[in-house]
């Protein structure tokens, strides 16, 4: 009898287990999107990139085809604030000023969906990059680069959206199962019927991306220093990095840490400067790895280095035995040239290397001349730009590095073309020109020809890179007839050519000898960095040139974006690591207990045995000397003055909104049911003894409250 | 505390503390002593101290009005300038909004 009884209470038991899951109503109404987001960047005088309001921004779904799909969402949408889903094809500048031009009020959020397959070109860089910060006589920039003439400017496919101000976020959806998410719910919710979209339940995005700082840099810094600043909250950050340098031989002239003793330099050192960018920039955070626009300079200056190291006898030998050449790769010039400034900066004020470096600085005086190394789009196409149509050291350089790379021995097959006057590319010698326009630097730079510079899209597929993982050593130099198995058109074989030119110039320079042998930079080096720069940071490369006990890098490519103080700081690592490792000379009497202190550095080395170095690379700090100077003139553009906002969260989640209709309904239903509410208490409270007139014994035991 | 139980005298001394605390800056006591008082100055029966108390709760009263019409003034002011003052305003301010001029 009891079992009957209780069946039922089992079979309800069992029925709720089945039925009812244990699922957080958030996560039953809203599902997550990955996604990289943009973010507000600011500098002197404006605000830049985008940011969501306070409490996300929330938009209908809208996927946009062609542009006409866009002129239903600006026409009169039916249910605004609208998302358009954007294929980069059609995420250009006009139809992004339009969407910018309807307002929030009609766009809330964009978001960039991954559909590259007719995607011509992307870039959303200045058509001239870093304008306004290179030389130009009279603050003119119309010389180095002229927007109004395509074929005079350094990005011709430049949109300069990087540098406009969204009042809408814009994310960056790259996963093709997202994208599928996305377009699921657009079809089955939102695509079923467009006129009668303000009648239904829509799928929607919130999009949170909201950023603290506004205004310009002035604004934001003066905010997060000021002293009131009670909640102690951030507004931005300058974009802040480090340098890295590091010289061919190691520096005798060192210096007593005597902080009340004036600097000087060595007058009898000499210093020839071999430069390039260590930065790149996007859109997006976390996204882009530059292959085109910067990493085919910082290959080139790598296996320079590389095969200096391995050519040059020792520095007693040479003609002139206080010659070096000091290898920098600067960060943040995508900024302004940030990372260069600073350079400049604390070379004019004898405070490079710093003290702390504990070796003599090195002043103006001390360089021979700086070979800037630009971007290498087209290297068929490369030109030496000079200022000065007369400098000799230029017409040298020319003649020199047209010898190797026509000569027959070698069969490069290359033609260096040459450039006099001011229409110089947008690289690290333009700070050093604009201290000094008689300054000796020259850069080698191809003439552009990619389309999507400083962009998400740089990436293995723009350079044509296919990693050979040969597992061959790297560390020697090869015959020239040796191509290992590389493609003569491979980025890795392009690569080698153009750094064994270099390097055999400056080897003429230094030892003042021609270079005859047949020995060039081996194409595997170069295919073992692209590896490491543009797929995975855990790469044969990074492993040889950190300490055998260090961790390994993670699976990803390092990121190239400057970022601020605390930021991953990776790349500048990992290129300190890598040119300490190639430029350094084993010191195989040195045992490993005593190989702690630095210059000495114990690597793990190709064959990860082992081994003990003396190396010569240091960092020196990417800030730029606006955050230095006090009361600096934010206005005047003398120095870069970009700073980064700060923000809580990047996240992303569909949902379904309900329609106006439906929102207005339950709205008033609560209303109504408040009201009720009120009146019932006061009809109750008001007629409480009709209600309860029979009180209960226990009750009437009180007695009833007095009237004093 | 109730008022009503009070004797007369010791009303009249309670609202003149609260009418003199006011002028320290602190409009609120003023407001307080007006609704406090409101019903002992203007409703009760005569009584000798309360010509007393009506004087002090009118002056109470316009103290808390020329308060209002000052703050609610330097407020419309202030907000609607924030941006256009710059550093001024913000070294006026403790707490600046986020994301916003």
């Amino acid at each position: 009898m009891a079992n009957l009884k209780t069946t039922p209470l089992w079979l309800l038991l069992l029925l709720q287990v089945i039925i009812v899951r244990g699922e957080r109503t958030r996560d039953t109404m809203y599902q997550p999107i990955l996604g990289a987001s943009c973010f507000r960047r600011l500098n002197g005088t404006h605000q830049t990139g985008c940011s969501s309001t306070h409490s996300g921004s929330v938009g209908v779904l809208h996927l946009i085809n062609y542009d006409a799909d866009l002129d239903f969402l600006l026409g009169n949408p039916p249910s605004p604030p609208y998302a358009p889903m954007i294929p980069p094809h059609l995420f250009t500048r006009s139809n992004l000023l339009r969407l910018k031009e309807a307002g929030p009020k009609i766009i809330s959020a964009v978001l960039l969906i991954n559909k590259s397959e007719k995607m011509q070109q992307f870039s959303h860089e200045l058509s001239c990059p870093n304008k306004y910060s290179g030389i130009g006589r009279g603050g003119n920039s119309s010389e180095t680069c002229d927007e109004s003439n395509t074929a005079l400017t350094w990005n011709p496919w430049g949109t300069g959206l990087l540098h406009e101000d969204f009042p809408f976020p814009i994310y960056y959806i790259a996963d093709f199962d997202e994208i599928l998410k996305l377009e699921n719910c657009f079809t089955k919710f939102n695509s079923v019927n467009f006129d009668s979209q303000a009648l239904r339940s829509l799928c929607a995005v919130e999009v949170k991306a909201f950023m603290s700082a506004a205004v310009n840099s002035e604004v934001c810094m003066r905010r997060t220093n000021f002293i009131n600043n009670l909640g102690g909250s951030k507004y931005c950050d300058p974009l802040e990095g480090r340098n890295v340098y590091a010289t061919l031989y190691p520096r005798n002239s060192s210096e007593f840490i005597d902080e009340t003793k004036l600097r000087k330099s060595n007058p009898a050192e000499k210093f020839i400067i071999i430069s390039c960018r260590l930065d790149t920039t996007s859109m997006f955070d976390g996204v882009g790895v530059g292959a085109m626009d910067s990493l085919t300079g910082l290959a080139t200056l790598t296996i320079v280095a590389h095969m200096l190291r391995q050519l040059l006898p020792d520095q007693n030998t040479l003609p002139d035995p206080h010659r070096n050449v000091l290898f920098v790769a600067f960060n943040g010039e995508s900024y302004d040239f940030i990372g260069s400034q600073r350079f400049v900066y604390d070379m004019e004020n004898l405070n490079f290397p710093r003290r702390s470096a504990q070796s003599t600085p090195i002043s103006f005086e001390n360089i021979e001349f700086m070979l800037d190394i630009g971007t290498l789009d087209d290297i068929r196409n490369i030109r030496l730009h000079t200022l000065h149509k007369s400098s000799t050291v230029a017409q040298k350089l020319l003649q020199q590095l047209n010898r190797y790379a026509k000569s027959s021995l070698y069969d490069f097959q290359l033609n260096i073309g040459s450039n006099a006057g001011y229409n110089m590319p947008p690289t690290s010698a333009q700070s050093f020109l604009r201290r000094d326009d008689n300054f000796p630097a020259f850069i080698l730079n191809a003439l552009p020809s990619n389309k999507y510079y400083h962009s998400i899209y740089d990436d293995r597929d723009n350079v044509g890179f296919m990693y050979a993982n040969t597992s061959q050593d790297y560390t020697a130099l090869t015959d020239v007839s040796d191509f290992k198995n590389f493609n003569a058109n491979s980025l890795q074989m392009k690569i080698r050519n153009v750094s064994s030119i270099v390097a055999m110039v400056l080897y003429e320079t230094l030892t003042g000898r021609q270079y005859e042998y047949k020995d060039v930079a081996n194409p595997v080096l170069s295919d073992e960095f692209f590896y490491c720069f543009l797929q995975s940071s855990d790469c044969p490369l990074f492993k040889a040139s950190s300490n055998p006990d260090s961790p390994p890098g993670l699976p990803l490519p390092p990121m190239r974006y400057i970022s601020v103080l605390g930021g991953s700081q990776e790349s500048s690592g990992w290129t300190y690591r890598m040119l300490g490792y190639l430029l350094s000379q084993p010191q195989p009497q040195v045992l490993k207990e005593n190989c702690t202190q630095l210059p000495l550095f114990y690597y793990s080395g190709f064959n990860g045995t082992g081994e003990c170095r003396l190396t010569t690379q240091n960092y020196t700090h990417a800030l730029s000397p606006a955050f230095l100077i006090n009361n600096y003139n934010w206005s005047s553009g003398q120095y870069s003055t970009w700073t980064e906002s700060t923000w809580s969260q990047f996240s992303a989640r569909i949902f379904l909104r309900p329609s106006k209709m439906h929102e207005i309904t339950i709205l008033s239903i609560g209303i109504v049911v408040f009201i009720i509410s009120f009146c019932l208490i006061y009809i109750i409270s008001s007629r409480w003894e009709v209600l309860f007139d029979d009180v209960p014994a226990s009750n009437a035991a009180f007695p009833p409250p007095t009237n004093c | 505390m109730d008022i009503s139980k009070a004797p007369n005298p010791r009303k009249l001394q309670l609202c003149r503390t609260y009418l003199m605390t006011g002028f320290a800056f602190l409009p609120f006591v003023w407001a307080i002593n007006v609704c406090w008082f409101f019903d002992e100055a203007f409703r009760k029966p005569p009584y000798p101290e309360q010509s007393q108390i009506k004087r002090y709760v009118i002056y109470s009263a316009i103290g808390t009005l020329l308060w209002l019409i000052a703050l609610t003034t330097w407020i419309i002011i202030f907000q609607t300038n924030r941006a256009d003052w710059g550093a001024t305003a913000d070294y006026m301010s403790f707490i600046i909004p986020l994301g916003s001029p």
